[in-house]
């Protein structure tokens, strides 16, 4: 007996071994017997990229599920490169290699190609984005200027959410979480078959987010709920033809505070309600043409929100986008596209803080690109030249050029060195908005009790985009299952939009005030394409599957931003809240640990640096996530988050100067059911 | 008791030699989908025109080998009475010519056209990317639980009139264009 345990045991060890070198016993093993092996380590989609000379992480649905996340935001937190920082319930500041708060306007980010991104405020509504995690098949960070292919405003990054066809979510889904303050979130979406044609999916969701405290832990600080509903289709597609047709609505209302200073000097919070409202409705069609494929997707999308009492915007755009792939020519593989894009914005100023001029917009984006894959020595050297030519009635014409070359001396090491130049339109707040930024109070004995502080554009500012210069160079490589990845960014970025002082001082009679006398003399601050800056930096990432059962990841970013010094005391202030927008450092380590039975484990540690600007100390954070498959068709789990620390401070809003929002220790409790 | 004991000791030891073994790279996912690539080639049809009587089978890599060598452990094996022959494809014409091509990950951004390619050549298409057979390809390996599956799409195998067996489909996670087909 003792003989036949050992000799199994020898036997596995063996097999193991044998099974590691080249003459594989398991060849000759059945289909049955195949599909019942445990595989040792999985490798993650790495060496899929090992052939893309960018740096891109996906991010599965896997590690979406297993991190405990309940936002998109906070799928990217262990991203190399990627900023999340929670400004407070449902408000994220996401920045990739720098940010800029609350609307990181250097970044582009996608829905299934459909832009989330709001030419309002030259940035991204997180709170809007309320799809079902569940259905979200990857995330993909494509880190550094993407806009040769990705258009305008692709400066810093791209971050496209790819969502399951409905081919492959045919079952219902219902998910309940509540978290323990007893705020719950729902959803459900049903499939369903569309015959010989395809098949199809809707469903709705709603949700009481989490609340952000006070600084003293007394009281919540802010609040957010709504409900979203959605729907695909798609085609059965036997690869000749495919289409879908997507769209979408929600509803989110959100309330926070403002730190406001009055006239006479005081200080207070006064709350602000925000509504969110949309929908959108896309479709999409893939077909073989000229020996190539080509695809035609269009989409119609609708944005309102309203700010309280102080104003309302809207935005409707058209976008038409069509690309071309060519079968592969000697060693050229060629794409090109054309793009057109109208959009409506409208910004209805109910308060004396705000004035838009123009009110309302009208403004076209034709653009074309074309991309051409060289292979220089088959499976060693390759070298991509594209350029997107770009025009834009806001702006004017924008070429955007990039190159990129790639050495692969072996399967498993790539090295890639670019050059790629992006431009970021102004937003139409930064364009057109007149805003009063608050009071200060006048230097004694000036017979007006304080000085009304405003920012405009210049009267005579030739409005141009901001244009960034990107080189990078990355290395990455597969180790086995593992695989690791560093990549080093130089951005020179020029034409930033900043303020100067209005150099003729103060302006009367200004903003009127309740108290005597009245008015308020104004100080104008001027927008225009004053700055520059540089930065520089680090990513690495690690992927380390150890055993069946352990699987290690890490990332660490280091960067640096330098912004041009200058004489004027506003755009000397803006310059250094850029440098200190982003932490200089962060880094994060996952253990991702599977226990058997359908239980697993995950512990995330995070640690990221001081954010000067917007005074949040360093923090460390630990989340842990326990999930629990305890049938074929049931899923729970649980989750705590921040469990280092009672509260902490990730941000402070800086779109409007908002009451700090502290996030406490959060546990929560999520049970998904598949029929 | 001190013989539970050594036997214990024995287990553990033996455990200890197996843990690095499991740790260390080449991983086996791919040593199993190779093992998967030669049961397709047995449990499938090709057209007596394609593939003649005693005509070696050919079996093609597209793209970047993640298999590390076991790939080419597969040449000269035997299936249907038949040789089986590795290469790589360093075209779509190349790959056009065999019977079975394996398209890699590196290829997921072309791989409308190489299916587009690849169609009525009577090829038996098969990948590991995501999607591949709601894309119209053949046979998709899937990771499901730790373990290794496939996913068939009958409606290209059809278009091809590729046969595969009974038992292939059986033992498929799911079987798409099933109904088409019986019509």
């Amino acid at each position: 007996m003792n003989r036949v345990k050992a000799g199994f045991l020898a036997s596995v060890v063996l097999g193991c071994s044998a099974a590691q070198g080249g003459e594989a016993p398991l060849v000759d093993l059945t289909l049955e017997e195949l599909a019942r092996l445990d595989v040792a380590t999985v490798s993650r989609k790495a060496q899929k990229l090992s052939d893309t000379p960018a740096a891109v992480t996906v991010v599965s649905s896997e590690e979406i599920r297993r991190s405990g996340a309940r936002s998109i935001p906070e799928a990217l937190r262990e991203v190399p490169g990627v900023t999340v920082s929670q400004i407070g319930s449902g408000r994220w500041a996401v920045g990739v290699r720098g940010t800029d708060g609350r609307f990181s306007n250097r970044l582009l980010v996608q829905i299934d190609g459909r832009s989330v991104y709001s030419p309002l405020f030259s940035g991204v509504f997180w709170e809007s984005l309320d799809i079902l995690l569940e259905d979200v098949e990857r995330i993909e960070v494509i880190r550094g200027a993407g806009a040769s292919l990705w258009g305008a405003n692709a400066v810093n990054g791209v971050i496209n959410i790819v969502t399951r066809k409905a081919t492959s979510t045919r079952g219902g889904l219902v998910s309940a979480s509540i978290d323990d303050k007893g705020r719950p979130t729902m959803a459900a979406r049903q499939g369903f078959d569309l015959g010989d044609a395809g098949a199809g999916r809707i469903y709705v969701k709603g949700s009481e987010l989490s609340r952000s405290r006070s600084a003293d832990d007394r009281e919540d600080s802010d609040s957010n709920r709504g409900w979203s509903a959605g729907f695909r289709l798609d085609g059965a597609g036997s690869g000749e033809d495919a289409w879908s047709v997507l769209g979408n609505a929600y509803r989110r209302n959100s309330a926070e505070h403002i730190l406001s200073s009055s006239v006479a000097g005081f200080q207070g919070l006064y709350p602000i309600n925000f509504e969110f409202e949309g929908s959108s409705l896309q479709g999409r069609r893939n077909w073989g043409w000229l020996g190539g494929e080509a695809s035609l997707q269009a989409y119609v999308d609708h944005q309102f929100a309203n700010v309280g009492s102080y104003g309302r915007g809207t935005v409707d755009t058209i976008d038409v986008d069509f690309q071309h792939r060519l079968t592969p020519e000697g060693a050229h593989e060629l794409m090109w596209g054309l793009g057109a894009r109208y959009l409506r914005t409208e910004i209805i100023a109910a308060s004396s803080t705000l004035n838009v001029d123009p009110a309302r917009r009208h403004s076209r984006v034709l653009s074309a690109f074309v991309q051409d894959e060289i292979t220089l020595v088959p499976k060693t050297w390759k070298l991509t030249l594209g350029g997107r030519f770009e025009y834009s009635s806001l702006t004017r014409f924008e070429p955007q050029p990039t190159a990129r070359l790639m050495w692969t001396p072996s399967i498993d090491d790539s090295l890639w060195t670019s050059w790629s130049r992006a431009a970021r339109t102004p937003s139409i707040g930064e364009s057109d908005a007149t805003i009063v930024y608050g009071f200060v109070a006048a230097p004694p004995r000036a017979p007006f009790p304080a000085v009304a502080t405003l920012s405009s554009p210049g009267a005579d500012w030739n409005r141009r985009a901001e244009r960034l210069d990107a080189f990078e160079l990355g290395y990455r490589r597969n180790l086995g299952s593992a695989s690791l990845e560093a990549v080093a960014f130089y951005n020179d970025y020029r034409r930033l939009i900043g303020t100067r002082t209005d150099p003729n001082g103060l302006s009367f009679p200004g903003m009127p005030i309740p108290i005597p006398p009245y008015y308020a003399p104004s100080q104008t601050l001027f927008r225009g394409n004053f700055s520059a800056a540089r930065s520089h930096g680090l990513e690495l990432g690690l992927d380390l599957p150890l055993t069946s059962s352990l699987r290690l990841q890490g990332s660490y970013t280091v960067m640096d931003t330098r912004a041009k010094s200058s004489s004027d005391a506003a755009l000397e202030a803006y310059g250094r809240t850029l440098e200190t927008a982003s932490p200089h450092h962060w880094g994060s380590l996952r253990a991702m640990v599977n226990a058997g039975r359908g239980h697993e484990f995950d512990l995330i540690l995070r640690r990221t640096g001081a954010i000067g600007a917007a005074g949040v100390p360093a923090y460390t954070t630990v989340d842990l996530h326990y999930g629990w498959r305890v049938g074929p068709l049931f899923d729970l789990s649980l989750g705590i988050q921040n469990l280092l620390d009672p509260l902490h401070l990730e941000y402070v809003s800086n779109f409007f100067p908002g009451q700090p929002a502290y996030q406490p220790r959060r546990g929560y409790l999520q049970g998904v059911w598949r029929y | 008791m001190r013989q539970g004991l050594l036997r214990r000791l024995l287990r553990a030891t033996a455990l200890l030699v197996a843990l690095p073994a499991l740790a260390g790279p080449p991983s086996g996912e791919y040593q199993i989908k190779a093992a998967y690539l030669l049961n397709f080639a047995r449990y499938v049809e090709w057209p007596a025109g394609r593939l003649p009587a005693g005509a070696p089978l050919r079996i093609c890599l597209l793209g970047r080998d993640p298999f590390g060598g076991a790939l080419e452990g597969l040449e000269g094996r035997q299936v249907q009475g038949r040789e089986v022959r590795v290469r790589q494809a360093d075209s779509l014409e190349q790959a056009a010519d065999c019977h079975l091509v394996f398209i890699s990950g590196s290829e997921e951004r072309r791989m409308g056209l190489i299916l587009r390619g690849l169609s009525e050549r009577a090829v038996l298409t098969v990948s590991d990317i995501d999607g591949f057979v709601e894309a119209g390809g053949g046979i998709g390996l899937v990771i499901e639980e730790q373990r290794v599956r496939f996913d068939i799409n009958q409606g290209p195998l059809m278009r091809d009139n590729l046969r595969a067996s009974s038992q292939l489909l059986r033992l498929g996670r799911q079987v798409l264009g099933a109904e088409r087909g019986g019509r």
